[in-house]
């Protein structure tokens, strides 16, 4: 068979970074090829998918060295406009890589650029949304969907081009486990199509079935190879080994996410010394009232996107909210950290009683988007910032048992992902709050990071915080969540 | 890479940042309505402000009609919003001139960089166009619509033809000091988080 | 029944009414014209189901008109009077421009603004621009409202600090955020093939029904009136 990518002892290095990305990396895709790029995150897998389809050298900036040929055409010398039709690349964040405001005008985009005639569009337009049957999304605006839904036409506008070669930049990031299967099936059709596809990713269980090859990455070398089915019966010990997730989605927790049956394997509630949540009732639908705002009850009933009538959560634990999209998770963080002003409900705790605004120094949430949350210019100042007594002692207390005292001076917009987290968390901890909520706080992270995150919801809960963590990832699950929640249509329950 | 033309790329750096800038200026805009005497005061607040961002975009693109492309659909925005066709001209005209002070120094000549962001500023006075260049058919209008003659004279007491000239420096002032202010934010954010 | 303009005939209605706020009306026709151009749009908002805002816009603008009217009947004097009066006037004329421009803005679609761009051959470049601002303002939005979330988490709020930090706080991360979706969407839409040499076709397709010729003409004699009234006194 021919080969359609051929990447020649590349070796790059992004402007201003210490090391290099890749180092000496050789590669031959052959034509209708499916292979997963996995490895953990910063071991090139990204830098790799972007020597492909152009995005390096033409858009950033930096030194490589080797060559680059997709069909037989050298990627560097290449203008970016003629690689449209024949790489297509879907990338990590839903958010931000559409370009319309309407989802038709999104999957017409690419093939416009390019200059093909209306007609033959429109015949594509309908073919694709036949295809992945989009029908139910025509005609609506981007902004109003969910990431998955995002995703999906992200998937769609890339086909449109009809590319010879689609790239996936860890795709599934910001997905629910639901979401994440259609996307399995998206993947599964193009491979069918005989398009070449290349995958980098972090989960494996929905890649595994249908992929031909398998390369494993490392500090910017390609670390091991395997044939597609000969990866699959790697055992769990090998995974393990590799840092990588695991190649099945226990079944325990994929029931559980999926709403197919109740296991009850967690722990019940007993009532211990508890938080208590009382009379919370929120929903985004207003009744037409124009002027005065309606302070919302449960006999509002239907209408509610949450509806938590009394509800105890047991304090010093980690307790999991799981549900999909859409289902008020995020709804149900919002109103207790009293972000929701029209949610008007009651926090109990240690016997004091908090309402309205008082409600917010109780809690703090780290959003899903740390870097909405950092504000100042240095670590350090950022949890000086939450405190109303800046106590410098007391900072660099906090600072040291998240291991972030070396990076005080440090921009915290300077920082990885992972860190900035834990900026957010010095400063909830720093602001004195006992109930720590976190949204989706390992989505797009490989194992690793995952673990990482896992033994710090640990460490928060030993020093006495509670913590809710809303999450898809089973494996975060598994780890450290004692209880479970489970949000369905804005009605909150124990699993 | 090191093409001297705006590429697509650009245009949507571009795009971003005559977003962010109008977004400030809206804002400005929406504080003009407490009292018609903040009106005035915009040709202090928007050169302050919008240097933030400005002073990021000159370290984004460092390429000729970045800026002149910026003030045309500033222009065009304007008009859009009601804010008229007159004050057209001035934007475009500062934003070509801010441009060739800026490229002069390559964009990376603080000093030119300043300068150009004070000339540039000029637009902010396109907002008391219509008042001033129209300033006695439309105080005449007023009276005959029937608005009183105090209101017209606390309107014009702030705005005549006298006083534009007053505000153009004002606003290349403040503009030279808002690029400080600008550069200094740059500085402490993002060149210490390694963008820009 | 839904009327879906054409969007040259959007654009044109921007320029009349932009053009018509800047000249102000002076006798009992020309206010009447003037309310003509604001009840327009409205009641097209109201046709493409944008009923809250077509609410408040109306509610609005009916109140600066009551208020305008009625006091300008008696010989307003006081500061309050004139306070209040500076407000309405100002609302009255320009409130229709606004709603045009909020009008045009949530009805146009991206492809259809590019493709009628192109047609009155504005340079790629500014038509990418004006695009990118179209579309940048729905996402300022929403980077905005987290931060705000944030800090109200934090209780960072005005009036706690000083000025100059409260508004580092907001511009600083909305312009971090803002940058790195600009990166992503650039790099994005470039992989799709924007900026491309080959002229760019549109699946829009543009026609003037009936109605849009009416309006044109509407519109046009709206123009005309008010030009010829200016230059007659």
């Amino acid at each position: 068979m021919q080969t359609i990518i051929d990447i020649k002892d590349a070796t790059y290095k992004y402007k201003g970074a210490r090391n290099n990305s890749l180092m000496g990396v050789s590669m031959q895709v052959k034509k209708g090829e499916t292979i997963l790029l996995c490895g953990a995150s910063g071991s090139g897998k990204t830098t790799l998918i972007r020597l492909i389809n152009g995005l390096i050298p033409h858009y950033y900036n930096g030194e490589l060295q080797g060559s680059i040929c997709v069909k037989e055409k050298d990627v560097s010398k290449t203008p970016l406009y003629n690689l449209a039709g024949t790489v297509g690349t879907v990338f990590q964040n839903p958010r931000s890589q559409f370009f319309s405001v309407d989802t038709d005008g999104e999957i017409v985009f690419g093939p416009e650029n390019i200059g093909i005639a209306p007609k033959e569009i429109l015949k594509r337009k309908d073919n694709i949304i036949e295809q992945m049957k989009l029908n139910k999304l025509m005609g609506r605006n981007l902004f109003e969907l969910s990431g998955g839904q995002k995703q999906r036409i992200a998937c769609a506008s890339v086909a449109a081009l009809l590319p010879e070669i689609i790239l996936l930049d860890e795709p599934s990031s910001n997905l629910d486990l639901q979401s994440i299967s259609e996307l399995g099936k998206i993947t599964r059709k193009w491979k069918e199509q005989g398009k070449t596809v290349i995958i980098s990713e972090h989960r494996l269980w929905y890649v595994k079935d249908f992929v031909d090859r398998v390369i494993y990455m490392k500090d910017g070398v390609i670390a091991n190879e395997w044939a597609g089915e000969r990866f699959k019966k790697l055992g769990e010990k090998e995974i393990r080994k590799l840092k990588l997730r695991p190649l099945l989605l226990n079944e325990k927790f994929s029931n559980i996410l999926c709403f197919k049956s109740g296991q009850k394997s967690f722990k019940r509630m007993e009532e211990t010394d508890s938080i208590i949540l009382k009379d919370f009732y929120f929903s985004y639908k207003r009744k037409p009232y124009i002027f005065r705002k309606k302070k919302f009850t449960q006999s509002d009933g239907e209408h509610l996107n949450l509806c938590v009538q009394n509800l105890a959560i047991p304090k010093g634990k980690i307790i999991g909210v799981i549900g999909s999209n859409g289902m008020g998770k995020s709804t149900f963080l919002r109103c207790i950290c009293g972000l929701e002003k029209d949610c008007t409900g009651v926090i109990k705790t240690d016997g004091m009683v908090y309402k309205g605004r008082a409600r917010i120094p109780v809690s703090y949430m780290v959003m899903q988007d740390v870097n909405h949350q950092l504000f100042t210019d240095s670590v350090k100042e950022e949890v000086l910032l939450s405190m109303k007594e800046k106590d410098e002692e007391r900072c660099y207390c906090i600072l040291e048992s998240l291991g972030l005292l070396e990076y005080k001076d440090t921009h915290p917009m300077a920082l990885s992902g992972g860190q900035k987290q834990r900026v957010a968390i010095a400063s909830a901890v720093a602001a004195g709050a006992s109930l720590l909520l976190f949204d989706e706080p390992t989505s797009g992270l490989d194992y690793s990071h995952m673990e990482k995150v896992g033994d710090l919801l640990k460490q928060l809960a030993a020093m006495g915080k509670t913590v809710l963590v809303s999450t898809h990832d089973p494996e975060l699950i598994e780890r450290c969540c004692e209880y479970l929640l489970c949000v369905n249509n804005g009605k909150v329950e124990y699993v | 890479m090191n093409n001297k033309k705006l590429q697509a790329k650009d245009f949507i750096t571009i795009g971003i940042f005559t977003a962010l800038l109008f977004v400030i200026e809206f804002a400005c805009g929406m504080l003009g309505f407490i009292h018609p005497y903040i009106v005035a005061s915009y040709v202090i607040l928007i050169p302050l402000l919008g240097a933030v961002p400005m002073m990021l975009f000159y370290t984004k693109i460092e390429k000729f009609g970045m800026i002149t492309i910026m003030s045309v659909l500033i222009a065009i925005i304007m008009f859009v919003t009601g804010m008229g066709y007159l004050g057209a001209p001035l934007i475009i005209i500062s934003g070509l001139v801010a441009d060739i002070i800026a490229g002069m120094g390559r964009y990376k000549k603080s000093k030119n960089i300043m300068f150009s962001y004070g000339v540039f500023c000029f637009w902010i006075c396109a907002n008391y166009f219509p008042v001033v260049v129209t300033a006695d058919s439309y105080r005449k209008n007023l009276l005959d619509g029937g608005y009183s003659k105090q209101y017209c004279d606390n309107l014009f007491r702030a705005i005549n033809s006298k006083t534009i000239s007053v505000l153009l420096a004002l606003c290349f002032v403040f503009g030279c000091i808002g690029a400080f202010v600008g550069r200094a934010a740059v500085k402490k954010h993002f060149e210490k988080a390694g963008i820009a | 029944m839904t009327v879906r303009l054409d969007p040259r005939t959007k654009l044109y209605m921007i320029f009349v009414v932009s053009a018509v706020v800047m000249m102000s009306a002076t006798n009992s026709l020309l206010w009447a014209l003037r309310i003509v151009v604001t009840i327009l749009p409205i009641a097209f908002l109201i046709m493409e189901k944008y009923y809250a805002s077509a609410l408040r816009f109306l509610i609005l603008y009916v109140t600066a008109l009551g208020i305008t009217f009625t006091c300008l009947s008696e010989k307003s004097t006081g500061f309050f009077m004139a306070f209040l009066l500076g407000y309405c006037s100002i609302i009255v004329q320009f409130l229709p421009a606004m709603i045009t421009a909020w009008y045009v803005l949530r009805t146009t679609k991206i492809d259809e603004f590019i493709c009628v761009m192109q047609k009155m051959h504005m340079p790629d470049g500014i038509t990418i621009s004006l695009a990118v601002v179209m579309r940048f303002f729905p996402t300022i939005k929403e980077e905005y409202t987290s931060i705000r979330d944030a800090m109200k988490m934090r209780e960072i709020m005005l009036g706690t600090g000083n000025v100059i930090k409260m508004v580092e706080y907001r511009i600083i991360p909305l312009m971090f955020s803002c940058v790195n979706i600009g990166d992503e969407l650039s790099a994005a839409a470039i992989t799709r093939g924007l900026g491309e040499k080959v002229k760019r076709t549109s699946v829009v397709e543009l026609k003037m029904k009936v109605y849009d010729y009416l309006l044109v003409i509407l519109f046009s004699v709206v123009l005309i009136v008010y030009v010829v009234f200016r230059n007659v006194k």
